[in-house]
C-alpha cells in the first residue's frame, strides 16, 4: 500500500498516497462547522454554526477538530480500513514546538493506530520538489510567511524567519480597501477571499503601483453571489503591493525580498551564493498574478551583493506546483524514507515514546 | 563496568542485527578528559570543547562557524536546546548528547542514517542520566 502524504495548512489541507509527479488527490478546506449536536436543522441552527479552525498560523491548535478531520481524509476520503492502517509522512510548518510534534505522533500512533509515520519540515520538501536540497524557500501561505535557508536537506534554523502575516491578513486588508470604495456594500469574508483570489495582483514595481493609486481608471464592477456590485480597482493592487511594503498593513518590516536578503546573513557567507542562486516561491499566495515578476525585479534592486534568483520547476511536475510543493517534496521523500525503514515504527514508538519523533525524523 | 566497555559495546555496537556500525565513539566529561574512546575517534582540541559546551548553554554559538570534532568540520544542524547537538557532514555527521557529568559522542558515516546514530547516542545517554552520571 502507498504512504500517504498529509500537508495540514492554515487554509487547505492536501493529502494524498505518495505519487510524486501528480497532484495530492485531495486538497479539501480546514476550516470546518461544528454542528448542533442535537441534530435538529431548524431555522436558527445556521446561525448557530461555530467555525471551527484546527490549524492556526500553520499550527495545529485544536486536536479534537484536527482529528475528526483526519478521520474523514483518512478513511472516507483515502479508502483506509479501521484495522489496515498505513504508513503516513506529514508535514512540519518551520519552528513547530516539540510538544505539537510529539502530540501529533501520538495521535496518529493511539487513536489512528498507523504503523509507520515520518514528519519532515515544509521548507525542505518544497525544494526536494524543484529537485535541490539546498536553497531558499519563501513560504507565502495563508496564515503566515515562513523565510527558511536549507542546505543539503537540513533547515539552518538560526537563519529562518517566520512573518506572522499571510493571506488572511491580506483578505482583511482587501476587505477594508473595499469598503472604503463601495461603502455601504455588505462584504462577507468568504466572498472577500475569492475575489482576491480571482482579482489580486502585484504591480510592476514602486513607481507603477504609486501612479495606479494615484489614479481612478481600471475599475471593474463586479457582482457577489448575493447580487450586489462591487467597483474593484486599484485595491487589487494594494494586496500584491502589502508583500512587498508591509507598512500598507501597519507593520515595520522590510518587503519580501529584503527580508530574504537578510535572512542568509547568520549563515557562513560561503554558502550566501548558493542560498540566494536557489530561491523557490510556494505557497497558494505567491500564485498571486505578477508576483513573481515583481519579486525579480524588486531581487534585481536589493541591497545584496547576490541577487535572489528563482529556481523553475522541472517540468515532469504538474502545473501550480506553489500550491501543494510541500505536499509533493513530502511524496518524494516517502518513497525513499518507507521502504528503507528509517521512518518511525510502532514498535519504535511503543519502546520509546513520542520524543521519538525528534531523534528520528529530520 | 569499564567505560570503555560502554564505547565498544554500547556506542561502537551493531546497529538494528543489519551489521552496521557508528564509525567512532567517545564518552568525554565537561572538563574534556576522555573517559573512553573508540580507536577511530579523532582527539579533541580544547577550544573545540569549549565551543562544544557553550553551544549547549547558548544554542546557535557553533552554527555560524560549524561544529569541529579532531579538526573535522560538521554543519550544525537541528539538536535540542541544552541536550543534544547534531552536525552533518556529506552523507555522514555526528551526534553529541550531554549528560549530568559528560558528552557522549557518535560519529556516523553512510550507510549509517542519521536517525540510526541518534538512536544508539541517546539511548547510552538517557540511561547514563537515570544512573547519574
Amino acid at each position: 500500500m502507498e504512504a500517504v502524504v498529509v500537508d495540514a495548512g492554515s487554509k487547505l489541507l492536501k493529502a494524498g498516497p505518495a505519487v510524486p509527479d501528480q497532484a495530492p488527490s485531495m486538497i479539501i478546506p480546514t476550516q470546518m462547522k461544528r454542528v448542533p449536536e442535537d441534530g435538529s436543522l431548524s431555522e436558527n441552527s445556521l446561525c448557530e454554526d461555530i467555525v471551527v479552525d484546527p490549524v492556526v498560523r500553520g499550527y495545529i491548535r485544536d486536536w479534537d477538530a484536527m482529528e475528526d478531520l483526519l478521520h474523514h481524509v483518512l478513511y472516507t476520503g483515502l479508502g483506509w480500513e479501521i484495522g489496515n492502517e498505513g504508513q503516513i509522512l506529514f508535514t512540519d510548518p518551520l519552528c513547530t514546538p516539540k510538544a505539537v510534534r510529539e502530540q501529533l505522533v501520538q495521535l496518529m500512533f493511539e487513536t489512528f493506530n498507523i504503523s509507520g509515520f515520518y514528519a519532515s519540515e515544509q521548507a525542505v520538501l518544497s525544494l526536494y520538489a524543484v529537485g535541490r536540497i539546498s536553497g531558499c524557500t519563501v513560504d507565502i501561505g495563508h496564515g503566515k510567511i515562513d523565510i527558511a535557508p536549507v542546505i543539503e536537506g537540513a533547515v539552518q534554523h538560526i537563519a529562518s524567519r517566520r512573518l506572522e502575516i499571510g493571506g488572511v491578513d491580506l483578505t482583511k486588508l482587501l476587505a477594508q480597501e473595499l469598503s472604503k470604495s463601495n461603502p455601504g456594500v455588505n462584504l462577507n469574508l468568504s466572498d472577500v477571499e475569492k475575489l482576491k483570489e480571482n482579482f489580486s495582483c502585484c504591480a510592476e514595481d514602486e513607481v507603477a503601483y504609486a501612479k495606479i493609486f494615484n489614479s481612478h481608471d481600471g475599475e471593474e464592477k463586479h457582482t457577489l453571489p448575493d447580487g450586489q456590485v462591487i467597483k474593484i480597482g486599484r485595491e487589487r493592487y494594494t494586496v500584491g503591493e502589502a508583500l512587498f511594503q508591509p507598512s500598507i498593513l501597519g507593520l515595520e518590516a522590510h518587503g519580501i525580498v529584503e527580508q530574504l536578503v537578510r535572512s542568509v546573513t547568520p549563515v557562513s557567507s560561503e554558502n550566501h551564493k548558493q542560498l540566494l542562486e536557489n530561491t523557490v516561491l510556494c505557497g497558494g499566495t505567491a500564485s498571486m498574478t505578477g508576483f513573481e515578476d515583481r519579486f525579480q525585479r524588486e531581487a534585481g534592486l536589493c541591497s545584496s551583493a547576490i541577487r535572489p534568483a528563482l529556481i523553475k520547476p522541472p517540468e515532469y511536475m504538474p502545473e501550480n506546483l506553489t500550491h501543494y510543493s510541500a505536499w509533493v517534496g513530502g511524496a518524494i521523500l516517502a518513497k525513499v524514507v518507507f521502504p528503507q525503514n528509517q521512518h518511525v515504527t510502532k514498535a519504535d514508538y511503543d519502546e520509546t515514546g513520542p520524543s521519538i519523533v525528534h531523534r528520528k525524523c529530520f | 563496568m569499564s567505560w570503555q566497555t560502554y564505547v565498544d559495546d554500547h556506542l561502537m555496537c551493531d546497529i538494528d542485527g543489519q551489521g552496521q556500525h557508528l564509525s567512532a565513539a567517545a564518552i568525554v566529561g565537561h572538563d574534556g578528559s576522555v573517559w573512553a574512546q573508540s580507536s577511530t575517534f579523532p582527539s579533541l582540541k580544547a577550544p573545540e570543547i569549549a565551543g562544544i559546551l557553550k553551544d549547549f548553554e547558548e544554542p546557535g554559538h557553533l552554527a555560524p562557524t560549524g561544529l569541529h570534532i579532531g579538526g573535522t568540520k560538521y554543519m550544525v544542524i537541528q539538536g535540542e536546546p541544552n541536550v543534544v547537538i547534531r552536525g552533518k557532514k556529506g552523507s555522514g555527521g555526528i551526534t553529541i548528547k550531554k549528560t549530568g557529568q559528560a558528552l557522549v559522542f557518535g560519529v556516523y558515516e553512510e550507510p549509517v542514517t542519521p536517525g540510526q546514530c541518534n538512536m544508539v547516542v541517546e539511548r547510552l545517554g538517557d540511561y547514563l542520566i537515570d544512573q547519574g552520571l
